[in-house]
């Protein structure tokens, strides 16, 4: 069976196929949940809280998520295009979802290192 | 700011779902390398002076102690991690309200910091009372609309809703004394600032997580924010006219997480009380008061 990542607070759950989540990012006090789908769900929770479930869940799983900063969390999974000198990151499935996102130079040399070095392994 | 208990930096890059470590570039690795020659050192120059120390019998016991400590000091600075340090004075142990400035230069941009100390802020409508020595700095918050003199965006006041607008995606809350300063179409803050009798506003988005926001305004003008910089809350003021774009960049460049823009202008109002409790008026060219003028205001007060 799928592995699944469950948000539960208060009167809602959220539970999303592990693989079908693209992207988290920041919003002030909340974060935006990105899903292959396209839909954007907002959750009163801090990227640090998300990371935390994800880090809970996910901990014996084969895990693809990846902290970059402090507004992002991505599935590395959909890493399509990296441009360092632009400081921008696309995040797409090559079929119906296309994200283009921001990150600092610095973490994405580091994305792009991580990534390089998953294909020797 | 974040509730995580690892933090992490803008620039840093964590794995999730094993054990938490930042990933090393070849340059962190040589900078690694580095630090574990300089610690070797270290190390090597200590056992030599404590050696020497012990085998020289012309050094006294109290000669012998402040060489190691001095040692012993430098070796522990060598590793302290680097924590970014606050902008406003943190020896100020005394409880008095007061609003400290800091005048610095960025990027050419002759800039003034202002942080009141021992404050709580809270919106508040019409003119602040200058006689009213409770208040430490006031400056006028949300922007008023130009066809009916209304407050411009969604605006609550003690729990109470005065404007539901979204035109403006930067917005402030202040609920329970704390502030949160954010870039969002949608924030629940709004009504969370209702049902805790909290206060809300909304303005032009400057910096959001760091990066700068660009806003369609392109005409310089002086220009105030209100900025959240490791959780350290505080004003900026530009001492020349500046764009939008040039002001929000400066703050960038200040290390500032987030900020939202502040009535700005010439006729932009507001003073504030220094550590001698002397009034300095911010005010340029004051113009008559509107009835929903409204002011961001710190008072003398303990934060929770």
């Amino acid at each position: 069976m799928k592995k699944h990542i469950i948000i539960s607070k208060g009167t809602e759950l959220l539970r999303i196929p592990a693989d079908m989540l693209m992207y988290v990012s920041s919003d002030g006090n909340y974060s935006n949940i990105v899903t292959v789908d396209n839909r954007t769900r907002l959750v009163t929770l801090q990227l640090g809280q998300v990371e935390d479930i994800l880090q809970e869940q996910l901990a014996d799983a084969d895990c693809n998520f990846l902290r970059l900063g402090r507004s992002l969390i991505i599935n590395t999974n959909y890493v399509y295009f990296i441009d360092i000198s632009k400081q921008e990151l696309i995040i797409s499935n090559c079929l119906n979802s296309y994200h283009i996102l921001s990150a600092s130079r610095e973490v994405l040399t580091k994305l792009k290192a991580y990534i390089e070095t998953s294909i020797k392994r | 700011m974040m509730s995580s208990k690892y933090d992490i930096k803008d620039d840093e890059l964590r794995v999730i779902g094993k054990p938490a470590a930042p990933l090393k570039t070849d340059k962190d690795k040589k900078k690694n390398k580095w630090l574990l020659a300089a610690m070797a050192v270290i190390v090597l120059l200590c056992g030599y002076l404590y050696y020497s120390s012990r085998n020289a019998g012309s050094i006294g016991e109290d000669n012998e102690e402040g060489l190691l400590e001095q040692i012993v000091e430098s070796d522990a600075s060598a590793v302290v991690p680097e924590v970014k340090s606050r902008l406003g004075n943190v020896n100020d142990m005394s409880n008095a309200s007061y609003t400290e400035k800091i005048d610095t230069t960025i990027n050419d941009i002759p800039l003034s910091i202002y942080i009141p100390h021992n404050a709580v802020a809270e919106l508040c409508l019409g003119q602040p009372d200058m006689t009213d020595s409770g208040i430490v700095f006031c400056a006028q918050a949300a922007d008023i609309r130009k066809d009916n003199n209304k407050i411009v965006g969604g605006y609550v006041i003690k729990g109470q809703p005065l404007a539901w607008g979204l035109s403006k995606k930067g917005y402030c809350s202040i609920i329970d004394n704390k502030i949160t300063i954010g870039t969002a179409q949608n924030s629940p803050l709004f009504e969370e600032a209702t049902e805790k009798e909290g206060y809300f506003f909304r303005q032009y988005p400057l910096v959001n997580n760091r990066t700068i926001v660009e806003n369609e305004i392109k005409n310089k003008s002086y220009r105030r924010a209100l900025c959240d910089r490791y959780g350290e809350i505080f004003i900026v003021e530009s001492n020349t006219k500046e764009s939008f774009h040039d002001f929000s960049q400066a703050l960038v460049d200040l290390d500032v997480d987030n900020a939202i823009y502040l009535v700005g202008g010439v006729n932009a109002k507001g003073w504030y009380r220094n550590v001698d409790m002397e009034i300095v008026d911010l005010t340029r060219v004051g113009l008559e008061a509107y009835k929903y003028e409204n002011y961001i205001v710190w008072r003398d007060g303990v934060l929770n």
